[in-house]
């Protein structure tokens, strides 16, 4: 009892210390701002969000910091009247020595705190942070968490606007009609659709959900030498032919690496439980941090980079999930249990929505567009994004080679037709493109191509 | 320091209610106590000890805690039952029996196999008809090492046996549970049953029709004796014989018993997860027939244990099957509970049954039907259990229930899924991969719990008995019976995990008893029957050993008689049918009964379906809409009311013709009477017109005075908001002749439920009530609902109107003898409501001072007449009922809180119910959080939401600054007898509360008073059920305070009725929603 005492006077003692000593300024590097989203996609991991919902996770934390580094540095442009609903962030007070890249991650840490579940796992983190930086300098530090806080409110209320509280009690997705063609829950789980109102989310930049309506996918038939017909069968047939090759053939690697899937059901006598990955935005994400560290980007244009490209990946789930409860179509594995082969089991587990367009081509398509912006074309990377879940690395000489791997991966997986991923991954370029014609976050343009 | 002299204090106080606990025990033990006898005296030293293994673990072998079996039988005839035991990684033992509870362990001497195979099931039956009881051991075999084959162990006398399964072709070898003995052709050798379970594939469910594909190791086999050929042989013939013997069946409950008294034994098999139980009924041509959809509405999910008797002295078999629905209320809360109605919806597509996670009690009806009562006797949550043995543990001529329970380890516990979902197995190498499943299996939670007995107190009341008995926690599996040491009551054998077998001596006294030992000197007396007389009692047995689970009782027959000391026959029907009467036989006796010669055949009555009705010439049906898609946390769906159904002279020709209403996208129908009593469907042009409306109540009146009827229909749904043009009730205008057009006016555009016509100021104009169904889209929050008086032809102004609630039904009648008509409205959440006339268009709400404000229920339907002759009006209501998982009370009703608790514009309606004592919530964790996701922050776990006791725990919200909040306290069905000032509640029979009654007609007429009603109800959501007990009735012989008796209906089991009218003297017209209009006898 006496030892404890001791050591907490010991402890005062220090901290008192420490008060009379000279301030040191806050270091802060890209690693902080990088170690924040890793910590919050473990998170999100853990607490299982959905694809679109986890799109909106890193989107929103991240413009947070972003306005921020846009109020300190002037190589960047705010985004407020440039995507839906954003007013101009409060201005810092000037007396104060505000450390913006503090207040950067501060904005972005609580905001990622209220969009996450367990806030315990994301609090334990943030104090680390908050005990170096009031160790080192207390005023800047009290400076900086009050501004960032004060960001983070303005942005969480601008959040809260955007239709998602409003979205959790509509109506589930009903498959009430037998209709061939039309959707149906898929095995093992059969849960019901996931986000059937994902359109109503307002989006970033995109003027709607609709505005990159995909052409439609060939009209459902059975007919043997149908248009429709023949892409089912090419799946079937596809995934024949890889299961003989085995686990080792590079399509089921690639098939493995692209899954992405945070929630597969795994059944087990009386259990039914999941195992757990990333998204395939957080996939994205991750490859936008890879990135960043190889150009050796410093904090605010890591922000940037992972801004503008969380937006372009919120977008794509906006505009790819209006056309999967638009055309409600069903997946390879319903029509091949039906028709062709009770027993056939794909690659990969089915995920539980509509299968027109593919979200994973979309995204990748559009993310793909906004990192060759940041990083040019023929930027090569080890993606090593998916090495915590006990996938291998895999090398590529572009973002939009990467981006056509993880389309063509869900054929080999069997979970998607060959329409739907070549019109989603046109979906998602022209979404990108778009962004980045109308988004003027810079005002160099060749600021970081290396 | 204070913090540990609260500790001491706490402990004190628990030492000492401890110790006052136990000196209350010895004053006042139950009748109803076992005492457990130590192995150091009984020699029954025995232990299933499971030691997990790298590749056989709960985690590789989904039935690794199942535990061993009991057989019980005297092997040499000494009139003492002996024990085997099965064990699963070490020998099973046999112990004979040497009187006064000692047991002598002869396993060795007497040629039982010592290894350490996996043994499942175990049975004793006399294969040869040598007089001497042989042994058949299942096993699992086949499978991740484990190398067996079931075992067939031929008595040769002096306690020896030989193992000769090979030899008479009995050696299978796969996933084998149990195996039951039977002659299923009656030609006087045991035929066997051998029941199989089936080991999961990464696919949860196929479709249903892959039963018929055969599988060798996990399918379910018959196998024929051929002993009357000569020599001992068993021929395998589940080809011929009928019965599915594929990889969906998950064998685990297996029972012989004549279900439909015919005089051959059909078989019940139980299987766990999605497939279907089987009722394989005997068709006496070596061939059986599956037929448990036309017996049983629905059965337990993950079937574990069965047993088969007679639980109300009716002499029917009715059917317990056990489940696992937990009884403590965190357990509940923090394990997986019913399907969602989506997976529901998808099984059904599939193929498979309607299946419920807990407990069914299959009451037989005489109707070739079972009615499940498990709710209704609060014998539905027993958690994990294994095994059920239905028998008469107290002697007092009602039989009980004893019921094993506990898992080992707990695999369905959701926060020990949520860990598991954690852990990614692909990393790791398989040693690796071995140690993560060894923590696994460590980190699952562990729960020991009391086995349970149910006393049965007679009319279908059961209470509930652990250690007030003598019961111990343990992990409990297999079981059997038999009075071990000849005192006159039956003893337990319970097979325990990790814990020497429990021997429980009963200790029940002063009530008489008659056993009953069956003897043929040429065959094996399985299958025979047993009846006792005495006065107005029957009590009926029939000998059947395999039951509980895996487990094999006494072949003795034990009759409780309670305080009967008179016996005034004993009749047996032999397997071959012969009948042999015994007479002065006495109480308190065991009497070996012989079979004589020359013995008269019995004549069967089999049970066969009704045919009391035949099909009116009316189909509803109803759109396909799942309200809870869009209110995930509704208990029933608002979109299945009706249809709409008045009886009237349409066309003056002095005949009542019939108007029934239609679902949506269903035109209305008008049936008018011919001169032969029978009915012509009209065609009416603006019923078709008119059939986006689902019409859910209509009345008749003259509404300008023209001598002729219109109708007044309202139309409901809870898929378009309030005001959308589809919901607008309609006035049709009769032309005299029975043809219609509607009236153009602006009408109520509301989800309509109930319309009632009375001149309540006697102007000779007929006044309107209108009720208020539900606001779509706001479940719980009253809709609008009013009195229109008829101001003069055709104008109508509203005198009253308010949210009374969500209205059902409604009544005009003068309930105060003031000759002037008074309004009584009844409906969900809502008390029954008298609305007093009080002249000039005034009414009062005098429901308090009439004693009826707390009344509130699931009210459907109302009756108003003097039943008990007292000259006041008495109130008969139809309620919910009481065979539903949610109980109510004045002191604990079901709750419904109503709020915007996460500011989005939507109301959530939250309910919580009493779930043994303690108020839950009644949606899933997982189903509030997909509401309201600030919920996922507050709790976390599984175990931060089992703690939760109330509304402010759960929303953050004090239950005083909840917007709205609603009760039920009473869910029965109830005559409120009128008195000239109040009302005073009396409950109806307890046939009449077995199921919601959707509609009712009281007959007054003649000296006795009948009440007839019909019901069922079925789309109440998944999680709560459907009320599929009791489709209707007529309740009859009014003594003038309830009626004495009670007879059914006959209408098909699964008939969800809504409307009884009468249509001509001595027929009734029963219509049914979604199904065919039926027209019954009575009145």
């Amino acid at each position: 009892m006496k030892k404890t005492i001791s050591l907490i006077f010991a402890i005062a003692l220090l901290t008192s210390c420490g008060r009379n000593k000279m301030e040191e300024p806050l270091a802060i590097g890209p690693d902080e701002f990088h170690a924040s989203i890793k910590k919050v996609t473990e998170i999100m991991i853990h607490d299982i969000f959905s694809p679109p919902v986890a799109s909106r996770v890193f989107a929103y934390p991240n413009i947070a910091a972003y306005e921020i580094v846009a109020v300190n540095n002037d190589d960047y442009l705010s985004l407020s009247g440039q995507v839906h609903g954003l007013s101009p962030i409060p201005q810092p007070d000037s007396t104060k020595a505000i450390n913006y890249q503090a207040a950067a991650l501060v904005a972005h840490l609580e905001l990622s705190k209220k969009l996450i579940f367990s806030e315990n796992k994301l609090e334990s983190f943030r104090d680390s942070l908050y005990q170096k930086w009031s160790t080192s300098n207390p005023e800047t530090f009290e400076a900086s968490k009050e501004y960032g806080l004060k960001v983070a409110k303005h942005i969480g209320d601008w959040m809260n606007k955007d239709n998602y509280n409003q979205t959790r009690t509509m109506p589930k997705f009903t498959v009430d009609t037998y209709e061939p063609g039309r959707w149906q829950p898929t095995p093992p789980a059969y849960m019901d659709g996931i986000e059937p109102h994902w359109d109503k989310i307002r989006p970033f930049v995109i003027d709607s959900a609709n505005q990159f309506r995909p052409q439609p996918h060939p009209t459902f038939s059975l007919e043997k030498d149908s248009p429709f017909y023949k892409e089912l069968k090419e799946v079937y047939d596809i995934s024949n032919e890889i299961t003989q090759k085995g686990d080792t053939s590079e399509e089921v690697k690639i098939a493995q690496f692209w899954d992405c899937n945070p929630y597969v059901s795994v059944t087990r006598g009386h259990l039914m439980f999941a195992t757990k990955k990333i998204s395939p935005g957080a996939h994205w994400i991750g490859i936008a941090q890879v990135a960043s560290r190889k150009a050796n980007l410093d904090f605010d244009t890591t922000v940037y980079a992972l801004t503008k490209t969380s937006m372009a990946i919120a977008d794509a789930f906006i505009s790819c999930w209006a056309e999967k409860y638009r055309s409600n179509l069903i997946r390879p594995e319903t029509l091949i249990n039906q028709h062709i082969d009770e027993d056939w089991l794909p690659v990969l587990q089915t995920p539980p929505f509509p299968e027109y367009t593919s979200g994973h081509s979309v995204v990748s398509g559009a993310a793909a567009i906004a990192l060759t912006d940041i990083f040019g074309d023929n930027f090569a990377f080890d993606d090593d994004v998916e090495v915590p879940y006990g996938l291998p690395i895999r090398s590529f000489n572009s973002f939009n080679e990467a981006a056509q791997e993880a389309a063509l991966s869900r054929i080999y997986g069997g979970i998607h037709y060959r329409s739907a991923i070549e019109v989603g991954i046109k979906q998602g370029r022209d979404l990108g493109t778009y962004h980045l014609n109308k988004l003027k976050m810079t005002k160099a343009k060749e600021l970081a191509s290396n | 320091m204070t913090y540990r002299k609260g500790i001491l204090a706490l402990l004190a106080i628990i030492l000492v209610s401890c110790s006052k606990k136990n000196e209350e025990l010895a004053e006042k033990r139950p009748t109803l106590y076992f005492k457990s006898i130590p192995a150091e005296l009984s020699g029954l030293n025995f232990t299933n000890t499971l030691s997990p293994k790298n590749d056989l673990n709960i985690i590789e072998y989904l039935y690794y805690y199942n535990g061993g079996g009991v057989a019980l039988g005297d092997i040499n005839n000494d009139g003492l039952d002996d024990i085997y035991l099965t064990a699963n990684q070490s020998p099973d033992k046999l112990f004979l029996n040497l009187g006064n509870l000692r047991f002598k362990d002869i396993t060795a001497t007497a040629g039982i196999a010592i290894d350490s195979t996996w043994s499942s099931g175990a049975t004793m039956e006399d294969v040869n008809n040598d007089g001497l009881l042989d042994i058949y051991v299942s096993k699992v075999g086949n499978y991740k090492g484990l190398k067996a084959h079931n075992l067939l162990y031929l008595n040769k006398g002096n306690e020896t046996f030989e193992e000769v399964s090979e030899q008479v072709g009995l050696d299978f070898s796969g996933f084998s549970t149990q195996a039951a003995f039977m002659d299923y052709d009656n030609d006087g050798d045991m035929d066997m049953y051998l029941m199989n379970c089936s080991i999961h594939t990464p696919r949860s469910y196929g479709k249903a029709h892959k039963r018929k594909e055969k599988d060798s190791l996990a399918g379910d086999r018959f196998y024929e004796n051929k002993l009357n050929e000569g020599v001992l042989s068993f021929e395998n013939v589940t080809h011929t014989s009928g019965i599915y013997s594929s990889a969906l069946g998950y064998g685990l409950a297996l029972v012989a018993a004549d279900i439909n008294q015919d005089g051959l034994l059909d078989i019940y098999v139980g299987n766990d997860f999605h497939e279907n139980d089987y009722l394989y009924i005997n068709q006496g041509d070596k061939t059986f027939k599956e037929m448990g959809a036309a017996w049983l509405n629905h059965t337990t999910r993950f079937t574990m244990g069965a047993d088969i008797g007679d639980m109300n002295n009716d002499g029917l078999q009715d059917i317990f099957t056990l489940d696992m629905m937990p009884f403590d209320h965190e357990v509940f809360m923090k394990s997986g509970g019913e399907d969602s109605d989506k997976v529901s919806q998808i099984k059904s597509d599939f193929g498979f049954g309607k299946q419920y996670a807990r407990n069914n009690f299959q009451l037989n009806t005489g109707e070739a039907s079972f009615s499940d009562i498990a709710p209704m006797t609060n014998t539905h949550a027993t958690d994990w259990s294994w095994s059920v043995l239905i028998e008469d543990y107290d002697n007092d001529g009602l039989n009980d229930l004893y019921i094993t329970n506990g898992i080992y380890k707990r695999p369905n516990d959701l926060d020990y899924i949520n860990y598991l979902s954690n852990t990614d197995f692909s990393n790791y190498s398989q040693s690796q991969a071995y140690e993560i499943e060894k923590k696994l299996i460590q980190q699952m939670p562990t729960l020991k719990l009391s086995n349970i007995l149910f006393k049965n107190k007679g009319n279908l009341d059961f209470e509930r008995l652990t250690t007030d008995a003598g019961l111990v926690p343990s992990f409990s599996n297999g079981a059997a019976y038999s009075d071990l040491d000849l005192d006159g009551d039956l003893d337990l054998v319970v097979n325990n995990i990790n814990e020497n077998v429990f021997l429980l001596e009963n200790e029940t006294q002063g009530h008489n008893f008659m056993v009953v030992d069956l003897a043929d000197s040429l065959q094996s007396t399985t299958g025979a029957k047993v009846r006792v007389h005495s006065g107005t009692k029957v009590l009926a047995k029939e000998l059947t050993v395999t039951r509980g689970f895996q487990s094999a009782s006494s072949r003795k027959l034990h009759f409780g008689l309670g305080a009967m000391t008179k016996i005034d026959s004993v009749q047996i029907i032999w397997p071959d049918g012969s009948v042999q009467t015994e007479k002065d036989l006495l109480a308190n006796s065991f009497k070996t009964i012989t079979k004589k010669t020359g013995l008269p055949q019995y004549t069967y009555t089999p049970a066969i379906k009704p045919k009391s009705y035949t099909k009116f010439e009316y189909t509803h049906i109803e759109n396909k809409y799942f309200d809870y898609e869009r209110e995930s946390l509704i208990p029933e769906k608002l979109s299945v009311e009706g249809p709409a159904s008045i009886r009237a002279d349409f066309n003056g020709d002095g005949l009542q013709d019939i108007f029934i209403g239609g679902a949506k996208y269903q035109a209305a129908s008008l049936f008018l009477q011919d001169e032969n009593g029978g009915y012509q469907l009209k065609k009416t042009p603006q019923f078709a017109k008119d059939k986006i409306f689902e019409d859910v109540d209509a009345e008749v009146f003259d509404l300008e005075n023209d001598g002729d009827l219109d109708l007044y229909v309202i139309s409901g749904g809870n898929d378009l908001m309030e005001g959308n043009q589809n919901l607008e009730d309609r006035v049709y205008l009769n032309d005299g002749h029975g043809n219609f057009e509607r009236l153009n006016a602006i009408l109520p555009r509301i989800n309509g439920g109930s319309i009632s016509a009375g001149d309540f100021n006697a102007d000779g104009y007929t006044d309107l009530f209108l009720g208020g169904r539900s606001i779509p889209g706001a479940y719980g929050l009253p809709p609008t609902s009013m009195i229109l008086k008829n101001t003069s032809e055709g104008n109508f102004e509203a005198v009253m109107n308010g949210r009374y609630g969500m209205v059902t039904d409604s009544q005009w009648s003068d309930l105060n003898d003031d000759g002037l008509l008074d309004l009584v409205i009844i409906g969900d959440w809502m008390p029954i409501t008298v609305m007093i006339n009080k002249g000039n268009d005034r009414f009062e709400d005098q429901t308090l001072a009439y004693g009826l404000e707390n009344t509130n229920g699931m009210w459907n339907t109302i009756s108003i007449e003097d039943l008990d002759n007292n000259g006041h009006k008495d109130i008969i209501v139809g309620n919910a009922g009481l065979n539903l998982k949610w109980k109510a009370s004045q002191e604990k009703p079901v709750k419904l809180y109503l709020d915007d608790y996460d500011e989005n514009g939507q109301l959530d309606p939250l309910i919580f119910y009493d779930f043994f004592g303690h108020y839950v919530p009644f949606a899933s964790k997982d189903n509030l959080m997909a509401q309201l996701p600030y919920l996922k922050k507050r709790f976390l776990s599984y175990t931060d939401f089992s703690k939760i006791k109330g509304i402010e725990d759960l929303t953050g919200v004090p239950e005083k600054d909840i917007a709205l909040q609603l009760q039920i306290h009473e869910l029965r069905s109830m005559v409120y007898f009128n008195n000239g000032t109040s009302f005073i509640g009396t409950p109806l029979p307890k046939e009449a509360q077995m199921s919601t009654i959707e509609d009712m007609l009281v007959n007054t007429d003649g000296t006795d008073k009948q009440l007839y009603f019909v019901g069922n109800y079925l789309d109440y959501v998944n999680e709560l059920g459907v009320s599929d007990a009791n489709p209707g009735g007529v309740l009859y012989n009014f003594n003038g305070t309830n009626f004495q008796s009670y007879r059914p209906l006959g209408l098909p089991k699964e008939t969800s009725a809504r409307k009884l009218i009468k249509i001509s003297d001595g027929k009734l017209l029963v219509v049914t929603n979604n199904s065919d209009a039926l027209v019954i006898d009575g009145l």
